[in-house]
C-alpha cells in the first residue's frame, strides 16, 4: 500500500509531439504526485497547451514517449474522459444557461440530470455565482464566465485537473481575487491540479511547485519547489522569500525568451 | 409595436398611396397599373374563388416546406455524421441545385400528375435545398475547441452531434428556413402557373388568358399577404428559439 501512495499520479519521459515541420514538445519529463498543485511557466509558443491536450487524451505523442496514469503506461487517448480539463477559452455554449453550461461533462456521463442540476445549484455560491443560475453566458462578465467554466471543470470529479490559463484574459485585480479563491476552493476539493500560465507571480503563489519550460520544442528546464506555508496570503508576493524564489525563475524564463527571440528574429 | 414595425407600415402606406395617385392621375390603364383601391375591389369581389385558391396555394408550400426542411435537415445530419458520403453525393446533389428548380417543372408535373402532389415536390425541392446548404454550413461551423473539450469528458459522436454541432448549426438553420418561406409560395404558384387544377397561380393563369389584369393583381395581393404571415410567423419562432444571437 506505501507503494502505491508513492506513485506519482502523472508521468511523463520522453515525451515529443511533432506537428509536420514545426516540433512543439521534445523529451519532456514531469511528474505530478496526487493532491499537488503544479504550475507550468514557459515563453508562449512553447508548448504548454500541446502538453495539456495529450494529457486530456486528445493528442497522441509521437512514438518513443511514456505517458503513465496511476502508475499504469497507457495511451494519451485511454485517458479521455478521465482528466478534468479547462481549455485556455471559457467555450461555454450560449445556448446553455450557467448551471446547464455546469453540468455538461456530468451529462455526457450519463448522469442524472436533475441531481446534477441539484448539485450545481448547491455549488453556486461558492462559485460567486449564486442567483445567476438562470443567466446565460452572453449576459455574464468575462470573470462570472471563467468561474462557470471552472465550476463546470469542478463538477466533472476527476482527480487530475488541467487548467490552461484560466485567469489569462482578466484584469489585474479580479485576477489576484481569483487566485486566492481558487487555493480555497482547492484547499477544500483536494484535487491534483497542472495549472498553465504565462504570469510568474501567479506560478509562484498558486503552486507546491513550479515547472519552467524551455522555448519551442519545450521541455522541462527548471523544476522549482515553492516552500511557502499555506494559506497563502496577498501579502506574501512581497515577501523576500517569494523574491528570491521570483529571481530565480524570472532568470530561467529570460534565458528562455531570449532564445526564441533570436530564433524567431535570426538575429546573432 | 417597435418603431421599425410602425415604419414599415408608414413606408408601405405611402408607397400605396403614390402608386394610386400615379394610376389614377396618369390614367394609366388597367394592363399597364390598376389602381390599388381598384385591385382592393377586385379582390373582395372575387374573394368566393381566391380564398379558396389562397388555402390551397398555402397548402401546397407549407407541406412543402416541412417535407423539404425536414430532408435538408435530415440530410445535412447524415453527411455530418457519416463524412465519408460528402465525396461521392455532394457533387450529385450540387449538380441537382445548379439548375433552377423551375427547370424541372415539366419533369415533375409529368411524374406527379397536375395535382398537389406536383408542387409539393416541387416546393421540397427549393426549400431542401437552401435548407441542407445552410445546415451543412452550421454544422462544418463548429469550433473544433469545443469539439475537443466534449471528447475530454468521454463525449462520442452521438453525444457531440446532439450538445454541440446540431445546437451549434441552428441560426444558420434558422436563417435558411426563413429565407425558404418567401421561395415555397413562389415555387408553388409559378407550378401551378404551369398546370393545376387551382391554387392561385392557376387564376393568376386564367386570368391572363382573359386579358383580366385587375384579377392577376388582386391574386398578387392574396399571394404577398401569405407569404409575408409565413415570413413573419418563422421570423417570430426563430427569435424565440434562437435566443442567444
Ligand atoms: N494542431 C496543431 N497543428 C499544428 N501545429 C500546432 C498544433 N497545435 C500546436 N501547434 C504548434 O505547436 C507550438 C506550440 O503551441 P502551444 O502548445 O499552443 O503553445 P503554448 O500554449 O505554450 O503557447 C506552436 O508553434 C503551435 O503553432
Ligand atoms: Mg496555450
Amino acid at each position: 500500500m506505501a507503494e502505491l501512495a508513492d506513485t506519482p499520479l502523472l508521468e511523463m519521459s520522453r515525451v515529443s509531439k511533432t506537428f509536420g515541420p514545426v516540433q512543439a514538445l521534445n523529451g519532456l519529463e514531469f511528474s505530478v504526485n496526487a493532491g499537488e498543485f503544479v504550475t507550468v511557466v514557459g515563453p508562449s509558443g512553447c508548448g504548454k497547451s500541446t502538453l495539456f491536450n495529450i494529457v486530456a487524451g486528445l493528442e497522441e505523442p509521437d512514438d518513443g514517449g511514456i505517458l503513465r496514469f496511476k502508475g499504469q503506461s497507457c495511451h494519451a487517448a485511454e485517458l479521455l474522459g478521465r482528466v478534468s480539463f479547462m481549455p485556455q477559452r471559457d467555450l461555454l455554449l450560449p445556448w446553455r444557461n450557467v448551471v446547464d453550461n455546469a453540468i455538461l461533462a456530468n451529462e455526457i456521463e450519463g448522469a442524472n440530470r436533475k441531481e446534477a442540476r441539484a448539485k450545481a445549484l448547491a455549488m453556486l455560491p461558492e462559485f460567486g455565482l449564486a442567483g445567476f443560475e438562470k443567466q446565460y453566458p452572453h449576459q455574464l462578465s468575462g470573470g462570472m464566465r471563467q468561474r462557470v467554466a471552472l465550476m463546470r471543470t469542478f463538477m466533472f470529479e476527476r482527480e487530475l485537473m488541467l487548467l490552461d490559463e484560466p485567469f489569462g484574459a482578466l484584469d489585474a485585480l479580479t485576477r489576484t481575487m481569483m487566485q486566492r479563491w481558487l487555493l480555497d476552493v482547492w484547499q477544500r476539493h483536494r484535487r491534483t491540479i497542472l495549472f498553465i500560465t504565462h504570469d510568474v507571480d501567479e506560478a509562484l503563489f498558486l503552486g507546491d511547485r513550479v515547472l519552467v519550460m524551455s522555448a519551442r520544442p519545450g521541455r522541462v528546464k527548471m523544476n522549482c519547489p515553492v516552500p511557502l506555508p499555506r494559506p497563502r496570503h496577498a501579502d506574501l508576493v512581497t515577501a523576500p522569500e517569494f523574491i528570491a524564489l521570483k529571481r530565480q525563475v524570472l532568470d530561467a524564463i529570460e534565458e528562455e525568451a531570449m532564445k526564441s527571440f533570436t530564433l524567431s528574429t535570426g538575429a546573432h | 409595436m417597435s418603431r421599425s414595425t410602425w415604419r414599415g407600415i408608414i413606408g408601405t402606406l405611402l408607397v400605396l398611396a403614390a402608386w394610386e395617385g400615379a394610376a389614377r392621375g396618369f390614367q394609366l390603364p388597367a394592363y399597364t397599373l390598376p389602381a390599388v383601391s381598384d385591385i382592393l375591389a377586385a379582390a373582395w369581389r372575387t374573394r368566393a374563388a381566391l380564398i379558396p385558391a389562397g388555402w390551397l396555394t398555402m397548402l401546397e408550400a407549407l407541406s412543402g416546406y416541412a417535407v423539404g426542411s425536414l430532408l435538408g435537415i435530415g440530410f445535412a445530419v447524415l453527411m455530418a455524421v457519416v463524412t465519408p458520403l460528402r465525396g461521392p453525393l455532394l457533387p450529385v446533389l450540387m449538380a441537382i441545385n445548379s439548375v433552377p428548380v423551375a427547370a424541372y417543372s415539366p419533369l415533375v408535373l409529368l411524374w406527379f400528375g397536375i395535382g398537389v402532389a406536383s408542387k409539393v415536390v416541387m416546393v421540397a425541392l427549393a426549400v431542401g435545398f437552401t435548407v441542407f446548404l445552410s445546415a451543412l454550413a452550421g454544422f462544418d461551423r463548429v469550433d473544433r475547441r469545443s469539439v475537443d473539450l466534449m471528447r475530454s469528458f468521454g463525449a462520442g459522436r452521438a453525444a457531440i452531434l446532439w450538445r454541440l454541432r446540431l445546437p451549434a448549426a441552428l441560426p444558420l438553420i434558422a436563417t435558411g428556413m426563413r429565407v425558404s418561406t418567401v421561395r415555397s409560395l413562389i415555387v408553388a404558384i409559378v407550378t401551378e402557373m404551369l398546370g393545376a387544377y387551382g391554387g392561385l397561380g392557376w387564376i393568376i393563369y386564367q386570368a391572363v388568358v382573359q386579358i383580366d389584369f385587375v384579377q392577376v393583381w388582386s391574386a398578387i395581393l392574396v399571394a404577398s399577404c401569405i407569404s409575408l404571415a409565413f415570413f413573419g410567423l418563422v421570423g417570430a419562432i426563430e427569435r424565440r428559439v434562437i435566443f442567444w444571437r
